[in-house]
């Protein structure tokens, strides 16, 4: 089990990490005053210091709290949930990223509704194949924005 | 009244034939993504606003605004249906609004919710057309320092009155700001924070941003709290609304003390989710029939749901005339705005006045459409929800990544709305404020102008923004703002301290 304390500490670290990053590279283009007004590092630079304190305000907070270390954030079964669901959106963005977007909706609909869905393979089959002909329609056609295509669409002579 | 002449003359913009298809279409959408989960009004109108590029501004603004409103009304449909807000503005819905569905009164629970939203839309847009030129002939004035004290009044206000954490609400304003200066910098023309990589020299899009914060993390929300719907049949007989309509008037304090707190809760970017519970709070505080909260009451429908659409409307007006929004949604606008070369603010009044006044009229005609079409369309939508999740889940994700890649068709956005999805998923759930992030990224750019343009002038002295009675008075209610938490802290200690420590 994830509780809530350890949560709050991950995120306000990696928020501390991002603002102490954004510091760094703002300093790259100067954060101090040139004769035509502040140098382009200054917002950023500022912006940057502002995520870090306050993220070390939170982690602060989060020890004083002691409330936060029993709390559950994610417990083993909403753990395998949600990898249940993020995992295959992830292997979306890698298929679609090599063989496009198309492709990569009909096969992760087939997918995730045959698999964790538990339809039949006719009916997964269908949607699969009907979304992406539906989205051709609606953004090729009628609103003429071009999606990301892969070899399967230009072998078929898209 | 000279806005009542402007007001005419938007009429004539907007009641065209192709406006209204437009309206019409628009609040379909908008009821749509209001009633699935994981999509709401930011994220819908997001999705939407590649596919108007080419529109005309007028047009375009039309259908954007009617996907607002129909969201707005489909978020109400499935908290009082379902008992699961379609939105977050409307969770304060379902305390009432659910039971009283549930004890066979579910027209009139719809009907209670769309006629007080409806008023609630009302008074909105009649405190827009009377204020509206108003405040952007004050804002003529305005030079850099203004501008920079009422973006600082803006964000000063989230921490203030946002009821969460003040470090995780300035933690999401700086993000927003330091993703806003990520790539080229329209003043000095070097790259920044791009950390060598290519991919980062055009900048983040907000439009991605919104995609993944609001969309992708959202639906992990739902996901993991397990999708149950229990929904309640609803079909809506003319009758019944009318008989619901006759019973309004009894709720007239409620409807104008919510429409009081949901403009300004509007204007000042509380949001209609803040504003939604004040009003529950107040109402619930204040009723008669305080016994009865939480078990059916219609008080408890009317009050959430007037702020929640009032404070919707009247969000568009410091856009509008600022060029500073007060919700998420509106935020998106502005940004949409921009893309469409329009140039939000108070010059937007003169430079386009039939793109203002037609934009304004269409908000009265754009809001009857929706209550108009949300009670006929009830049955359908509630339809839509009994689909299983294990369709419509997937479905919406990929809409939200075709959304995401449509916006400038690059393939990186899709690891971007990824990235986006998951810190949308941690901020929800450790209760970080989201639309202080989105509103950052949106007028980033222009308030480090105002930033760089009034340290130029004052040549680097920060006393420029304490240099005149008007930025200094905005200035001054930021701060009081901006430390009203502590503020309240002190007070409540030395008020615990006058009582002896025996307490």
């Amino acid at each position: 089990m994830v509780t809530r304390f350890q949560a709050e500490l991950a995120t306000a670290s990696i928020t501390a990490a991002f603002g102490l990053a954004v510091m760094v590279g703002a300093t790259e283009f100067g954060i101090g005053w040139v004769k035509s007004g502040p140098e382009p590092g200054t917002f950023p630079f500022y912006m940057g210091l502002l995520v870090t304190v306050a993220s070390i305000g939170t982690v602060v907070q989060a020890l004083l709290s002691p409330a936060l270390r029993g709390e559950a954030f994610l417990d083993a079964g909403q753990c395998r949930t949600v990898a249940a669901f993020v995992l295959p959106m992830i292997a979306f963005v890698v298929v679609a990223k090599l063989l496009g977007l198309y492709v990569a909706t009909a096969l992760y609909l087939f997918g995730s509704m045959l698999f964790q869905g538990g339809y039949r393979v006719w009916s997964s089959a269908a949607v699969a194949i009907a979304a992406p002909v539906v989205l051709y329609l609606v953004l090729e056609r009628a609103f003429k924005v071009y999606l990301l295509k892969g070899p399967i669409e230009s072998a078929l002579g898209f | 009244m000279e806005g009542f002449s402007a007001l005419l003359h938007g009429f004539g913009v907007a009641l065209s034939g192709y406006h209204l298809a437009l309206m019409v279409i628009g609040v379909l959408l908008g009821i749509l993504v209001g009633v699935l989960p994981g999509l709401g009004a930011p994220n819908g109108v997001s999705l939407l606003l590649p596919l108007t590029f080419t529109m005309d501004p007028v047009a375009a603004i039309i259908l954007l605004t009617s996907i607002y409103w129909g969201a707005l009304f489909g978020g109400s449909t499935t908290s009082i249906l379902f008992n699961i807000p379609g939105e977050p503005s409307s969770v304060a819905t379902t305390f009432d609004g659910y039971p009283l569905a549930k004890q066979g009164q579910a027209t009139q629970a719809l009907s209670y919710a769309f006629l007080s939203a409806g008023f609630g839309a009302l008074v909105g847009v009649v405190l827009i057309t009377a204020l509206s030129g108003w405040v952007a002939r004050f804002a003529l004035k305005f030079s850099s320092p203004e501008y920079f004290a009422v973006y600082f009044l803006a964000f000063a206000s989230f921490v203030g009155l946002g009821g969460a954490s003040p470090f995780k609400t300035v933690t999401s304003i700086g993000i927003g700001f330091a993703l806003a200066a990520v790539g080229m910098d329209s003043v000095s023309g070097s790259l920044r924070l791009t950390f060598g990589l290519d991919q980062f020299i055009a900048g983040m899009s907000f439009l991605v941003a919104v995609i993944g914060l609001f969309g992708l993390g959202e639906l992990v929300m739902t996901i993991e709290t397990g999708m149950k719907l229990e929904g309640i049949r609803a079909r809506i007989s003319p009758r019944a609304v009318f008989e619901t309509l006759l019973q309004m008037p009894r709720y007239w304090v409620a409807l104008v003390r919510s429409a009081a707190v949901g403009c300004w809760m509007g204007i000042t970017p509380g949001g209609p989710t803040a504003a939604s519970f004040m009003s529950y709070g107040l109402a619930k505080r204040f009723s008669r029939r305080r016994s009865n909260f939480g078990r059916g009451e219609p008080e408890g429908v009317v009050s959430p749901e007037t702020a929640d659409h009032a404070a919707g409307t009247s969000a568009m007006l410091p856009m509008l005339a600022l060029g500073v929004p007060g919700s998420a949604t509106a935020a998106v606008m502005l940004g949409g705005l921009m893309i469409w070369g329009l140039n939000p603010g108070p010059m937007l009044f003169i430079e386009r006045p039939d793109f203002v006044w037609g934009l304004v009229a269409s908000m009265y005609l754009g809001n009857v459409v929706a209550v108009l079409l949300v009670l006929t369309t009830v049955p359908f939508f509630a339809a839509i929800l009994r689909v299983p999740f294990a369709i419509i889940g997937p479905i919406i994700v990929v809409v939200c990544f075709v959304g995401a890649y449509t916006v400038a068709s690059r393939e990186f956005d899709l690891w971007l709305v990824l990235a986006f999805g998951a810190v949308g998923y941690a901020f929800k759930k450790l209760d970080y404020p989201i639309a202080p992030l989105v509103l950052a990224m949106v007028i980033g750019d222009k308030a480090e102008d105002a930033f760089r343009q009034s340290l130029i002038m004052s040549k680097g002295s920060a006393a420029i923004f304490w240099s005149n009675p008007l930025v200094a008075s905005l200035m001054a209610l930021a701060l009081l703002l901006l430390f009203w938490p502590l503020l309240g802290g002190i007070a409540r200690a030395m008020s615990r301290r006058a009582r002896g420590p025996a307490a």
